[in-house]
């Protein structure tokens, strides 16, 4: 066949190809349309197909290279293994070359580990780990590193990118990723770490869980409480009260504790205080009315927030362990319906799915009634090449398949035909078979190898970019099968006024205020000295008289000022003062 | 000439003793390898107590900042604190609680029973072999408020029952020691009763022809015949003055007794260690180590002068 000919031929089959791709789009619905908009950096599942037959010299389009991309993760979650399914591992191979391979880095406190292994310097193609924002303690340790130049440039490499060359752009990144841990002015537009987990859109709550206190259904029913209507701690102890006097049982027999620890163990909540609060409970810094920037220790609330928690301690309104106990003891008692009241839990337990608790109204804040403050959009966890990796293109590449939507429903999915089915929208239908071995053995289900049955090796470097509703049809893993995994969590959102409080949210896009300790001379000392104040509340709360707690309160406190309190404050207003740099005190 | 030849002889007779006991000193070899690698070549990275530690250039080449750490340290509004702290818990376990073992040991010389002896030193023995973690754990569930051992114990004899023994200041003192005790007391008389052991059986022959009682026997053969064993021993403790046990305060500490229980060891670990300053920590631990060193030099010379007891 002669050139002129086949140049003929190729005309009408490359404009078949091109119809039939964009009929296969136009299939989608309307939810489909944002991810396959290149825009947005997702590619359908279609358009996968399409690029694969498209690819050259018999490779795929997402084919990266062939090599070996070993990371090592400081981080001591279990929700990584190491051992990958091999199914799943085969098929990332088939699709971009890549033999992938990471190494999980365990230590007590996965910071120990991050430093051990930065000292030792002999690092593998990335590595990952903890950062939820520059204020974390793991910030000034890979700052360190950045500077004295064990990482890679990252910006020249995300130019080429589909997802993360929104990294470069103006208005995708929240104020403290963008100006606190990527591109801090002292880089000049370099980059070293890449932040992750952040969102395709600003203010986008998809979590459908309502979090805080609960208090048990029956108790609320037979005392005649509207737990919704619970909006002060003075109300809260009357609740508290009431419980009391109504010598409810366990499920065992024994007396109920009106206010019991968090599911997850005891501590101090917040949530539990608010109108006692000053400032988010990790933080305890708060502008006045007047705008200036206060601790707690430098306001009543302090001895206000002790003088009740004593009140409640005295009697008995409170469990005594309340902020010590160990996470198997308090799980067990939710799980017994021990605790009247459970300080801090979220609708997606399991053992709740029944709605034996429901949840209180959020508490009012010191400064008047609750309103929720949703981020503009956070980060969370970190990843770095170091600077003796080889191609560390072929990492980024790498990273932005697994952020793309074919990466995505690989790695949060698993394998088409194996683990799940496409619906006609183009959406993945997760197998009855996979939630039914999730919910009988999770660790079979893990095996299966991703994020979907509990196996997150993928999100170290492709959760990003996130909208699981545009992507995939559905907010979590399994919605659209209506396997109904969590049947009480629409409820619970529908009673709790979910929506309604999304929509009346304060959206914010600030640092936290302890975010710039790791800049602060005396941020050692001084973090030491928060940490101390923590504790000395506690220690407040089970002191004999008001006088002990208010000497152990002032004793706090003069160690924070002693370690640079006042200009650590002044720092917060400066910084707040800055555009750039606004700081959550309001 | 005759100067060379007399200054060789020592070292051609150390040698040929070599060559003569070679096997012997071919047993050594592992021993000394494991030192050099195991104890001398890691003291090299005390060097880090000095230095600013760089992650691109290493040890060696990253810059002096001289006694910063030091002063860092002692300039803490915590270091006093702490090192008070530290004496205090280490004195206790140092100086209270050495008779306890001495005495156990007398008392399990004096059992008669086999089977007794045999069973009750399986006892004491067994919470050595337990972990801090499981111990502690133990300590919680017996003080809990209401719940605990102690508590409803209390209750029952129409006491209140609700006291949070681990939140109370002072509790910590007690809690610490009899954990200490309990864990620990068994298995450190062993070195006691083998020191009994040694003792020749004529000396309490001859004391009994005289007349002398059960407790005059202990008090006048027993002791002082163990008494070189307990110097030397006390000697060695006494380089750890400033290591008071990390695992135990670890887990022990709460807000209600940090006050009491924060020391050294617990420091290093958070400051030093979770906070990424490597250096800080190194001078901190070095300043334990020195101040051990330096107490068993001056220990050691006291205990040769007064007594023929010494290290070296």
């Amino acid at each position: 066949m002669s050139r002129k000919w086949m140049k003929f031929m190729a005309l009408p089959v490359m404009a078949a190809m091109l119809v039939t791709g964009c009929s296969n789009n136009n299939g989608n619905n309307a939810s489909n349309d944002q991810a396959s908009d290149g825009a947005n950096g997702g590619t359908n599942n279609a358009a996968a197909t399409n690029a694969a037959a498209n690819a050259t010299d018999g490779k795929p389009a997402t084919w990266i290279a062939d090599r070996t991309i070993k990371g090592l993760i400081f981080m001591d979650s279990d929700d990584y293994t190491e051992d990958m399914n091999p199914e799943i591992k085969a098929e990332i191979q088939k699709r971009t070359g890549i033999n992938f391979e990471f190494e999980l880095m365990k230590a007590d406190h996965s910071i120990d580990g991050l430093i051990a292994g930065l000292a030792a310097g002999d690092l593998p193609d990335f590595v990952a780990f903890y950062l939820n924002n520059s204020g974390r303690p793991e910030m000034p340790v890979v700052l360190k590193a950045a500077r004295e130049g064990m990482f890679t440039d990252l910006t020249p490499l995300f130019k080429d990118t589909k997802v993360f060359s929104k990294y470069l752009q103006d208005d995708f990144l929240p104020s403290d990723t963008k100006n606190g841990v990527m591109f801090r002015p002292e880089f000049n537009g370099s980059t070293y770490f890449t932040h992750m987990n952040i969102d395709r859109n600003g203010g986008q709550v998809t979590w459908r869980g309502v979090g805080g206190p609960y208090i048990r259904k029956d108790i609320a029913d037979q005392l005649g409480v509207d737990p919704l209507s619970i909006k002060t701690t003075d109300q809260l102890y009357e609740l508290a009260k009431k419980i009391k006097d109504g010598n409810f049982k366990d499920d065992n027999g024994a007396p109920v504790t009106p206010i019991g620890p968090r599911f997850w163990g005891g501590r101090e909540v917040g949530a539990l205080f608010n109108d006692l609060e000053w400032g988010a409970d990790d933080q305890r810094i708060k502008q006045t009315k007047d705008g200036k920037i206060l601790h707690e220790a430098q306001t009543d609330y302090a001895m206000k927030k002790v003088e009740y928690v004593q009140k409640l301690l005295k009697e008995k309104l409170i469990h005594p362990e309340f902020f010590t106990m160990d996470e198997s003891r308090s799980t067990e008692g939710a799980i017994n319906g021990t605790w009247g009241i459970i300080a801090d839990m979220h609708s997606y337990q399991d053992f709740n799915q029944n709605m034996r608790y429901v949840p209180l109204s959020p508490i009012n804040q010191v400064d008047g009634p609750y309103q929720k403050v949703v981020s503009f959009k956070s980060g969370y966890s970190a990843w770095a090449i170091p600077s003796t990796t080889e191609k560390p293109e072929d990492i980024v590449k790498f990273a932005d398949y697994l952020a793309s939507r074919e990466g995505k429903l690989l790695w949060k999915y698993g394998l088409e035909g194996r683990d799940y089915t496409l619906d006609a929208n183009g959406n993945p239908v997760v197998k009855q078979e996979v939630i039914d071995l999730k919910a009988q053995d999770p660790n079979a289900a893990k095996a299966l190898g991703f994020a979907g049955v509990g196996n997150n090796w993928g999100d170290i470097l492709g959760s990003t970019d996130n909208d699981n509703k545009a992507d995939f049809g559905e907010v979590n893993y399994g919605d659209n099968a209506s396997a109904n995994q969590f049947p009480a969590v629409e409820k619970i959102a529908e009673m709790y006024g979910l929506d309604q409080q999304i929509k009346d949210a304060r959206v914010v896009d600030a640092y936290q205020p302890t975010a710039f300790l790791g800049e602060f001379a005396n941020g050692t000392e001084l973090k030491t000295a928060f940490d101390t104040y923590n504790d000395s509340l506690v220690q407040a709360y089970y002191s004999k008289s008001a006088d002990e707690a208010k000497k152990i309160l002032d004793s706090a406190l003069k160690q924070m000022e002693a370690a640079g309190l006042d200009d650590y404050l002044k720092l917060l207003a400066d910084k707040n003062a800055d555009p750039k740099t606004k700081v959550l005190v309001e | 000439m005759q100067q060379v030849t007399s200054a060789s002889k020592p070292g051609r007779r150390l040698w040929k003793s070599i060559v003569l006991h070679r096997y012997l000193y071919f047993m050594l070899l592992p021993c000394i390898a494991f030192f050099i690698i195991f104890s001398y070549i890691p003291m090299g990275g005390l060097l880090l107590a000095f230095k600013e530690y760089k992650f691109n250039k290493g040890l060696l080449a990253s810059p002096w900042v001289g006694f910063d750490y030091f002063k860092a340290f002692f300039n803490s509004y915590q270091s006093k604190a702490l090192i008070k702290n530290t004496l205090i818990i280490s004195s206790m376990k140092l100086f209270l609680y050495l008779p306890f073992p001495i005495i156990l040991a007398l008392m399990f010389n004096e059992i008669r029973s086999k089977w007794f002896k045999n069973v009750s030193q399986s006892i004491l023995y067994l919470p050595h072999f337990l972990s801090w973690v499981v111990v502690i754990g133990l300590v919680q569930r017996v003080l809990a408020p209401d719940t605990g051992l102690l508590n409803q114990f209390i209750a029952k004899l129409g006491g209140d029952g609700s006291k949070f023994y681990m939140m109370e200041p002072n509790s910590f003192y007690q809690i610490m020691f009899g954990s200490h005790l309990w864990k620990s007391l068994g298995w450190d008389s062993i070195i006691y009763m083998a020191a009994i052991a040694g003792v020749n059986p004529d000396m309490y022959e001859a004391a009994k022809i005289d007349g002398a009682s059960k407790f005059k026997e202990i008090w006048n053969i027993t002791l002082p015949s163990i008494m070189p064993t307990v110097v030397i021993l006390f000697i060695l403790s006494l380089g750890n003055i400033l290591s008071a046990g990390f695992d135990q305060l670890y887990l022990l500490r709460t807000p209600g007794n940090m006050q009491l229980s924060d020391i050294l060891d617990t420091y290093i670990i958070r400051v030093g260690l979770q906070g990424g300053q490597y250096g800080y920590a190194t001078a901190v631990g070095m300043l334990q180590g020195l101040i051990g060193l330096i107490l068993v030099i001056i220990a050691n010379r006291i205990s040769r002068k007064v007594s023929d007891t010494s290290l070296w």
